[in-house]
């Protein structure tokens, strides 16, 4: 964003500067910190690296890791899925109408986010529950280890999200604050959430 | 010491190594953070020798061995834990003055004392899972190799579950930094170092399933629970000397937000470096 976009007016007329230390700081080439992006790198590089090591175990015992996979139920995370693509549109949104300078549009959309975060984090909860009620825990074998492994450190990086959607919802709450890079960081963040479930969902539950 | 101070030191000598070197012990007002940070290179350096090739307690052993196993494993490596303990208990005491250096950092920052405070407690209380419960267990082991070879195996199961499978101590204290840097105004660290700091974390909750299990990825010594824990670990503390050593050449001594190094200085300072050397 440039100093010219980050300079708005106001339909009253009042013109509302973005944050000094935006205005100062040279055209950016990623929404949000560029620090942000360093973060998505890092976490990309270590799931990629479970993901690795879960395609080699994979590999060893196919039988195993499709019988095993046929006890998840292929429908409950497609509705994860879809909880997480809605909160990644109404986050999107929420960025869109911070730009705009539309805090009240882009507050909505953040609780939104959270709301459809917390339905992902309450469909998996119950998802746990129905399969260590059927004797599905995280020592039954290989296959069901690795789908509590990987979820549930997931499901921690969602627990951190609701405290970024929290600094999002903060920053847009005040004209005081308002940093919209601030905004776009947090939404970059959630988008990592989102875009590590999907590959999640396509290893666990999809992947035959 | 002010910045003004330290414009008022006598000219560095250009000649003789010593030279230099005698100067900077005596006149460099940076002397005391060098001897932290320097502290702090030789320490990962001794404990990457000592446990990884002296003792041979990294990478772990199996955690699936039968007493019979462990007890030959204590044979086997009766005098490298012995020795290489003796070491570790010497150098142990480094690690207050690598904590101090961290915590200093903090203290440049524009944040509360607070974090520097519960960063040093923390980190005074990471020593014992992190280092010395392991060299004191697996010390008794090797001292009593006559003891019933049940014992010996609790033993090393002990040893081995508080080093690797104790992380939350660690955990916080990332978090404590992390959010240090992620408040700090006097730009004492890039975000981006916040960030790893919480990769880092993250990764520090993987190693729990290691209390579970005996073997595979997720066992003491698995690709996941250990692996690519070290790798992330080892890769977070070479960025954390380095950012120091950063952080150190940028002192002014003042208050403010920490000023940028110029080529010029940069350069100046590498020579500076050089002369410590």
């Amino acid at each position: 964003m440039t100093h010219l976009e980050s300079t708005q007016h106001l339909p009253n007329g009042v013109q509302m500067e973005a944050a000094p230390r935006e205005t100062a700081a040279p055209a950016r080439f990623v929404p949000g910190q560029p620090d942000m992006w360093a973060f998505v790198f890092f976490e990309a590089l270590l799931f990629t690296s479970y993901f690795t090591v879960y395609m080699v175990c994979r590999t060893r015992s196919p039988d195993l890791f499709l019988q095993s996979q046929a006890h998840l139920d292929l429908r409950v995370g497609a509705l994860n899925t879809i909880f997480l693509l809605a909160s990644s549109w109404s986050v999107a949104r929420c960025v869109q109408a911070a730009r705009e300078r539309s805090f009240r549009a882009a507050r909505t959309n953040a609780f939104l986010t959270l709301f459809f975060g917390f339905a992902f984090g309450v469909s998996k909860v119950l998802e746990w529950a129905t399969k260590i009620e059927q004797g599905l825990t995280f020592t039954t074998n290989e296959f069901f280890s690795f789908y509590y492994f990987l979820t549930a450190i997931h499901f921690l990086h969602v627990l951190i999200g609701f405290v970024v959607l929290g600094i999002a919802v903060y920053q847009i709450s005040s004209p005081a604050r308002r940093s919209q890079e601030i905004i776009e960081t947090c939404a970059t963040y959630w988008h990592t959430v989102d875009f590590l479930w999907v590959v999640i969902f396509a290893l666990l539950y999809v992947m035959r | 010491m002010s910045s003004a101070e330290t414009g008022a030191l006598p000219e560095r000598p250009s000649g003789l190594r010593l030279r230099r070197i005698v100067w900077h012990w005596r006149h460099d007002p940076k002397r005391e953070l060098w001897i932290a940070w320097w502290t702090m290179v030789i320490f990962y350096q001794l404990f990457g020798l000592l446990f990884f090739v002296v003792t041979r307690t990294q990478p772990p052993p199996e955690p699936s061995w039968e007493p019979a196993r462990v007890v030959q494993w204590f044979d086997e490596n009766r005098y490298g834990l012995l020795i290489g303990f003796a070491f570790v208990f010497i150098i142990s005491g480094m690690t207050s003055i690598m904590n101090a250096l961290i915590a200093y950092s903090m203290r440049r920052m524009s944040v509360s004392r607070a974090f520097a405070y519960s960063y040093l407690v923390i980190y005074a209380l990471s020593t014992l899972p992190g280092m010395l419960l392991l060299a004191i267990t697996l010390t008794v082991g090797a001292m009593r190799p006559d003891r019933d070879p049940e014992l010996v195996r609790w033993i090393y199961d002990f040893a081995f579950m508080t080093f690797d499978g104790t992380m939350g101590v660690f955990l916080v204290g990332s978090l404590v930094w992390m959010v240090a840097i992620l408040l700090d105004k006097n730009r004492v660290f890039p975000k981006w170092f916040a960030y790893l700091n919480l990769c880092n974390a993250l990764t520090e909750v993987v190693v729990a399933p290691a209390w579970i299990f005996k073997s595979g990825v997720f066992a003491w010594n698995g690709v996941i629970t250990w692996w690519i824990d070290v790798a992330v670990f080892v890769t977070y503390t070479i960025v954390f000397i380095t950012l120091l050593r950063r952080m150190i050449l940028r002192e002014d001594f003042g208050t403010g937000p920490l000023p940028e190094l110029s080529p010029d200085q940069a350069l100046a300072s590498s020579g500076l470096m050089k002369a410590a050397r």
